[in-house]
């Protein structure tokens, strides 16, 4: 039974660390907290799913057009959204950011509707459905795997963009000193555009996964999932991208097991708890350095 | 001075004639309180279906008594916060005369205490909590909230004797959601389980809106179980239906009413067959008088007839006939509904006779229908 819900408590935990590494990054380059993220993944799977209803696209092309449309729609919301309260104090850009969450979530409740719709069936390949593995207790997908190949797949090609890029090298100089950074001729809006892109790329891949994992999507689906991305954030470090890619699987651990072992209806409460008690002995977070607050 | 104050009291005089208009120029509201938005959308959906085809009915063949029926909607999410909140916006309106509703048990116990303390009569034609009619009666002991719907210790009674008897199972695991349907229901079914020698191999819980179900139907599956009866709703369901059968659990999966939906089978896909649940109405098991209203629901909206909108439809119906008997006085009108009380003075719909008990509860058996080839069939066998 571990094995199994240490697979179940992995494939939810790889989900959690993509749409962390959005939080994350942003955060790190802009210091806001983007609560409108985890409606980037929600509008990930909604258009991945038009793609292939309404355009008849195959699954494929309908991941890397939504991929695309959520980039600009992240680049977007930096553009109409935080870019003007760039000078503002933080709470304002905060604030915001909450408020262009309840308003993205209400414009997909208007143009999807409320119901939950399944992931057309007949557009995956129908591989995923089959059984890759069952070894005794263990039984493990195709689905599964594909999970968890895209997702690491992604996370060491960020990896890779961050360190061994020259945006992402612009990247880092960002988030250590962004005036310092605009002296060296960094174009500073390029850059964050560029950020949130890339975390809203990840955000809608977690967003497809999910939605084609769990057989499910709805416009509020975004919520629990940012929520717990945010923990997830936290609990690695916020700002540090390594840091989400852990957190978010000690996350879907935790809970995992704690639905497993402790008991079913405090498998959130018992990943908090987690969280709670790793900011209480490490304030920054797993990763985190910890850094003297400029303000 | 003197001619002023005068004036002062006849114009006073027309207003309260005004504001007292006689019962002639009154209108006829039903209320019909129901989640028209939000996740469970389409039980609203179905309730309306009902409620608008009963009152067209009625509309035309003239009203009541030369009245026209309106229906008011009142969106409440299924969400208790939501139902507190509309319900005193509909006692507030003097034109409604009854509410049908609410869906979801504990919206309706949310809404429960104003309807009783500022007498509003009330048909629930879905909310089978056992706990609503220990809580429906004012302080004179008149009951103002009915129901005619069976209650979830009836379906689990009913499930553990039908799982064991005619479809042989022996080794249940047991899945509901947290809150009060799912806990009744279950509840109920365990304890019958114990009498009729089922095994329960596990009992776990679930909270509404969870996609992820993994870690308990793994701790569940350790239980080597047969049928895994699922304590909850219809989205949540098909999740559990399809993560069970990832998991390689190739199990018979039973639960209640509130599977009873075709997003069960869309979100469910293959999983979803082999499933069995119990409905109130099946159209196919339907007496004489409903095969009328079937055939001219399926014309209208284009989908099999489902057991709320046929609950809701007799809902409606029963407080057409009392406004038709005793006027639009909510206190006759309760008072009429307290009295279709044994089967002599039944009210005859298109779900059958229904008569309420002291407490406002109706006898009323229950049906089995099954998830088979992608599609809802009635069960082949049923147990009356």
């Amino acid at each position: 039974m571990l094995e199994q819900q240490l697979i179940n408590g992995l494939t939810l935990g790889l989900i959690y660390a993509l749409i962390a590494v959005g939080y994350t990054m942003v955060y790190g380059v802009i210091q806001l907290i983007n609560f409108a993220h985890g409606e980037i993944y929600m509008l990930g799977a909604f258009f991945c799913v038009t793609f292939i209803t309404a355009a008849g696209m195959p699954f494929y092309v309908a991941i890397l057009m939504a991929i695309i449309c959520c980039m600009l729609c992240g680049i977007l919301l930096d553009i109409i959204a935080y870019r003007p309260l760039r000078k503002a104090p933080r709470l304002a850009a905060l604030i915001t950011a909450i408020g262009m969450s309840i308003f993205l979530q209400n414009v997909a409740l208007i143009i999807w509707g409320s119901r939950s719709r399944p992931f057309p069936q007949g557009a995956l390949p129908p591989f995923f459905r089959e059984k890759a593995l069952v070894m005794g207790d263990i039984s493990l997908t195709w689905l599964q795997l594909f999970i968890f190949a895209v997702a690491i797949i992604m996370m060491l090609g960020l990896y890779l963009t961050i360190n061994k890029t020259r945006i992402g090298t612009a990247m880092r100089a960002l988030a250590q000193n962004k005036t310092a950074a605009s002296l060296m001729g960094i174009n500073v809006n390029y850059v964050i555009s560029f950020t949130f892109a890339l975390g809203s790329a990840m955000g809608a891949v977690a967003g497809i996964l999910v939605s084609v994992y769990y057989n499910t999507l709805y416009p509020t689906m975004g919520y629990t999932a940012g929520v717990k991305a945010f923990a997830a954030a936290v609990l690695g470090g916020i700002g540090s991208v390594p840091g989400a890619m852990v957190g978010g699987v000690v996350l879907g651990v935790a809970e995992a097991l704690g639905a497993g072992y402790v008991s079913s209806l405090y498998r959130d409460g018992v990943a908090y708890a987690v969280m709670i008690a790793v900011i209480i002995f490490r304030p920054s977070g797993i990763l985190g350095r910890s850094v003297v607050d400029k303000a | 001075m003197r001619a002023k104050s005068w004036t002062k009291a006849v114009l006073a005089a027309c207003l309260l004639a005004l504001v007292c208009s006689p019962a002639w120029a009154q209108k006829i509201k039903i209320a019909v309180a129901a989640p028209l938005t939000g996740p469970a959308a389409s039980y609203g959906e179905n309730i309306k279906s009902g409620v608008e085809t009963k009152v067209e009915e009625i509309n035309a063949a003239g009203g009541i008594n030369g009245v026209p029926v309106e229906v008011a909607y009142f969106d409440e999410l299924c969400e208790p916060r939501e139902a507190a909140v509309v319900a005193p916006r509909i006692v507030g309106d003097k034109d409604i005369v009854g509410v049908v509703g609410h869906v979801c048990s504990s919206a309706h116990l949310a809404a429960l205490p104003t309807y009783v303390r500022m007498g509003m009569p009330v048909i629930s034609p879905t909310a089978t909590n056992v706990t609503i009619s220990q809580q429906n009666k004012d302080n004179q002991g008149r009951v103002w909230s009915f129901r005619n719907v069976y209650l979830d210790d009836y379906q689990g009674y009913f499930l553990a004797n039908y799982v064991k008897d005619v479809l042989g199972l022996e080794r249940i695991a047991v899945f509901y959601e947290n809150n009060d349907y799912g806990i009744g229901l279950k509840n109920a079914f365990v304890a019958e389980a114990k009498n009729v020698g089922l095994a329960i191999v596990g009992e776990e819980g679930y909270v509404k809106g969870a996609t992820d179900f993994a870690p308990q139907l793994t701790r569940l599956r350790g239980g080597n179980p047969d049928g895994l009866f699922i304590s909850g709703y219809y989205n949540e369901g098909a999740l559990i239906a399809a993560q069970a059968g990832n998991l390689g659990m190739n199990v018979v999966k039973f639960g209640a009413d509130g599977l009873d939906n075709v997003d069960y089978i869309n979100l469910g896909g293959d999983a979803a067959n082999n499933t069995y649940m119990t409905v109130p109405f099946l159209a196919e098991a339907a007496p004489e008088q409903a095969q009328d209203f079937i055939k001219k629901f399926e014309e209208k909206y284009q989908r099999d007839l489902d057991w709320m909108s046929a609950n809701a439809y007799d809902a409606a119906g029963k407080f057409a006939a009392a406004v038709a008997a005793v006027g639009t006085d909510r206190t006759a009108i309760r008072d009429y509904l307290a009295g279709i009380n044994s089967p002599e003075n039944a009210y005859i719909g298109i779900t059958g006779a229904t008569y309420f008990s002291e407490i406002g509860d109706p006898e009323k058996g229950a049906f089995v229908k099954m998830v088979k080839d992608g599609a809802f069939s009635a069960a082949p066998k049923q147990m009356q």
